[in-house]
């Protein structure tokens, strides 16, 4: 392999974690938007998703299914609990205290965080499981370039969920009346806007990304333990500040050069470092840019 | 077995009350044992806690140890957590039943808890580690029936070298005490031998993705692939070398040396791994036999350190029968007569710094989905 082939190599292992990173920073991201929570479950969300597609593997293994149609199956299902279970969350945990100071919620978050993963741990064990992929085995070689169908499929896959969301937030009236609530809550109630189901939704939709997210990091490295949602979670989070917290475009990006220089460093500085240069190019850029990459809203509104 | 444990405790505790007040529990003689029983390497620790409790069980259907006292294990989980195991050490010796004690597994939690053992004078035997510098430390209560990474590190250098024919070697380790003392070792050895070892990094315990860090050592072009830690991290650099398609082979130590390596790696990219353990196929070893059929009637498969944590709860009775007393500063003394003790790997000696004398090192390869003995590697 010549340097420039090391060099693209790297590019594209970096994407692949860079996507897992933008789906869940996604989740973090649209809750602080709107009601200016950091979700501090939302990793122990992504892990239930990851959990809940180890289950349907199983359960729909034996069907014989088409490898696709049973990763839309797993894709859909994982979702489909995510989804519930982030809807439930806003319900229960967080919309009876959104009128009490933001640190009662910030304490809600990390406090559901810890159930949620030694719920994980009660009901799935602590050690790690071994987690079947779905998606057969490919390798191609493109110019001294290795690619799997696993990695294509990362990248598919979350293109297509941030173009959806994308459009979503854009294009459909649901998108406005998010947009419209984190730009003002009261002014949307006056308005007729359905406040609290456009919050609920939006954990809903996060808590789906996140989902997707879980089953492409299970089936990319093989073994889940109910722990990786908090590292996860965390760098995830970072992702969503570094793009600008708040952000859809932003928590993209965000995610993206997160895997990326993460990726390059552990290929080219060093592996046992990597997380220290991580952080240090975060808390450079927000020494000069506070706001993040593409943020720049956040600080008035605080 | 920790339930019933708790279950005999409680019944007890219960005892007294009962009976009234003249009622009378049984005297007894607790020996301390430590590992870790919850979390990813609770299997590895569940092995050793039943290597131990065969050999107590066995020594109280014998008759009693000393007249009058039963034999009892007291388990504690050390979480594989390095302060756990200060906190767990702590406990176990400010119980006055307990004369001895069993553990740990980490060499990263043996080395803080033997010197707990060691100020509050009590005899420590541990049957797993492997770091040599936890023996370098002076500490006369402390002994291990496991070898040690320095004969280890030869062995795997050896067999790497000579068999493997391994002349360019990127070495990884997981920078605990065991990971980065093993690693040295074999780095050392390999470059003795005139092997090149083209890279030397370290990776962080629970990491997920080594793709990067494996691709940088696929453009280096290394033959061999060396990793000191344990079977989760060895696990994911399996699969994930298998997936990238990097050609070196695999090779590790004893932290891999459990069925969940070939399990978690998926099952296929684990094929032709190879491994050192501190054990050599105790299958073969004649005077092991009895053990092996009374622990595999009892639990199923021996684990890596059964046989070790057995040996070890066999030195223990053996001093606590030559003490007479239920007494820690005599059960340590009798340890100072300790010579050609028939256990189960044949005659047991220790060395000066409490380290066990003629120990070999088994190579095994991972052959249609499970651990096959090729030899034994010569470590002296």
């Amino acid at each position: 392999m010549t340097s420039l082939q090391v060099f693209i190599q790297q590019l594209a292992n970096g994407l692949t974690l860079g996507s897992i990173y933008a789906l869940i920073a996604l989740g973090y991201t649209m809750v602080y938007g709107v009601i200016q929570l950091i979700n501090f479950a939302h990793g122990e969300v992504f892990m239930v998703g990851a959990y809940a597609t180890l289950m349907l593997v199983l359960l729909i293994s034996p069907l014989g299914l088409p490898w696709w149609v049973a990763l839309v199956v797993c894709a859909l299902g994982a979702a489909l609990v995510c989804g519930a279970l982030g809807g439930l969350a806003e319900q229960f945990a967080y919309r009876p205290i959104r009128s009490a100071p933001r640190l009662n919620a910030l304490i809600t978050a990390i406090g559901l965080s810890f159930f949620l993963q030694n719920a994980l741990m009660l009901i799935f064990g602590a050690t790690d499981r071994q987690f079947p992929s779905v998606i057969p085995f490919v390798r191609w070689n493109v110019g001294g370039i290795t690619l799997t169908l696993m990695q294509v499929i990362v990248w598919a896959s979350s293109a297509a969920l941030m173009a959806g969301l994308q459009a979503l937030v854009m294009r459909t009236k649901l998108g406005k009346a998010m947009r419209a609530t984190a730009q003002d809550r009261t002014a949307c109630a006056l308005l007729g806007i359905p406040v609290d189901r456009v919050i609920r939704l939006t954990f809903v939709i996060g808590s789906m990304l996140a989902a997707v997210g879980g089953m492409l990091f299970g089936m990319n490295y093989g073994t889940i333990n109910f722990h990786d949602g908090y590292l996860t979670g965390m760098k995830a989070f970072t992702a969503a500040v570094l793009g600008g917290i708040g952000n859809i475009p932003g928590a993209m990006v965000g995610g993206l050069v997160l895997g990326l220089l993460e990726g390059l460093g552990a290929g080219y500085l060093s592996s046992q470092w990597k997380n220290v240069f991580t952080f240090l190019i975060l808390v450079a850029l927000l020494l000069f840019k506070p706001t993040g990459l593409l943020g720049e809203r956040v600080a008035e509104r605080a | 077995m920790r339930l019933r444990a708790g279950l005999f405790l409680a019944c007890l505790a219960a005892l007294p009350l009962a009976a009234g007040c003249g009622g009378k529990s049984e005297p007894v003689i607790k020996i301390g044992f430590s590992g870790p029983l919850t979390g990813d390497q609770a299997p590895l620790g569940e092995d050793m806690m039943h290597g131990a409790q065969l050999a107590i069980d066995q020594a109280n259907a014998r008759g009693e140890v000393i007249p009058g006292f039963k034999l009892q294990l007291a388990a504690m989980d050390d979480q594989r957590s390095p302060t756990q195991a200060v906190t767990v050490a702590k406990k176990l010796v400010s119980d006055p039943d307990i004369v001895a004690v069993i553990g740990h597994l980490n060499s990263n939690c043996t080395m803080p808890a033997s010197a707990v053992y060691h100020q509050a004078r009590i005899l420590n035997i541990s049957p797993a580690s492997s770091n040599p510098q936890i023996s370098r430390q002076g500490f006369d209560t402390f002994y291990r029936t496991s070898a040690t990474d320095d004969m280890q590190g030869l062995g795997a250098a050896n067999f790497a070298y000579n068999d493997l024919g391994a002349r360019r070697v990127f070495i990884l380790d997981d920078m605990t005490t065991y990971g980065r003392g093993f690693s040295t070792e074999v780095e050392g050895h390999l470059k003795r031998m005139g092997a090149e070892v083209i890279g030397h990094e370290g990776i962080n315990q629970g990491d997920k993705d080594f793709v990067p860090l494996l691709t940088k050592i696929k453009s280096q072009n290394p033959d061999l692939l060396f990793f000191a830690g344990m079977f989760p991290e060895g696990a994911l650099l399996i699969k994930q070398r298998s997936d990238i398609g990097l050609p070196a082979n695999f090779m590790g130590g004893d932290g891999l040396f459990d069925p969940a390596l070939i399990e978690l790696a998926g099952g296929a990219p684990a094929e032709g791994a190879h491994l050192t353990t501190i054990t050599t196929d105790i299958s073969q070893i004649p005077t092991a036999k009895a053990f092996l059929e009374a622990y595999e009637a009892r639990y199923g498969p021996v684990g890596a350190y059964s046989a070790y944590a057995y040996e070890a709860a066999n030195i223990v009775i053996w001093a606590i029968q030559q003490a007479a007393k239920k007494d820690r500063a005599a059960v340590l003394a009798a340890m100072k007569e300790f010579k050609d003790f028939p256990g189960i790997f044949g005659p047991a000696n220790f060395d000066q710094k409490g380290d066990p004398i003629g120990r070999e090192i088994g190579i095994f390869t991972v052959e249609n989905g499970k651990f096959k003995f090729v030899k034994t590697a010569a470590a002296h």
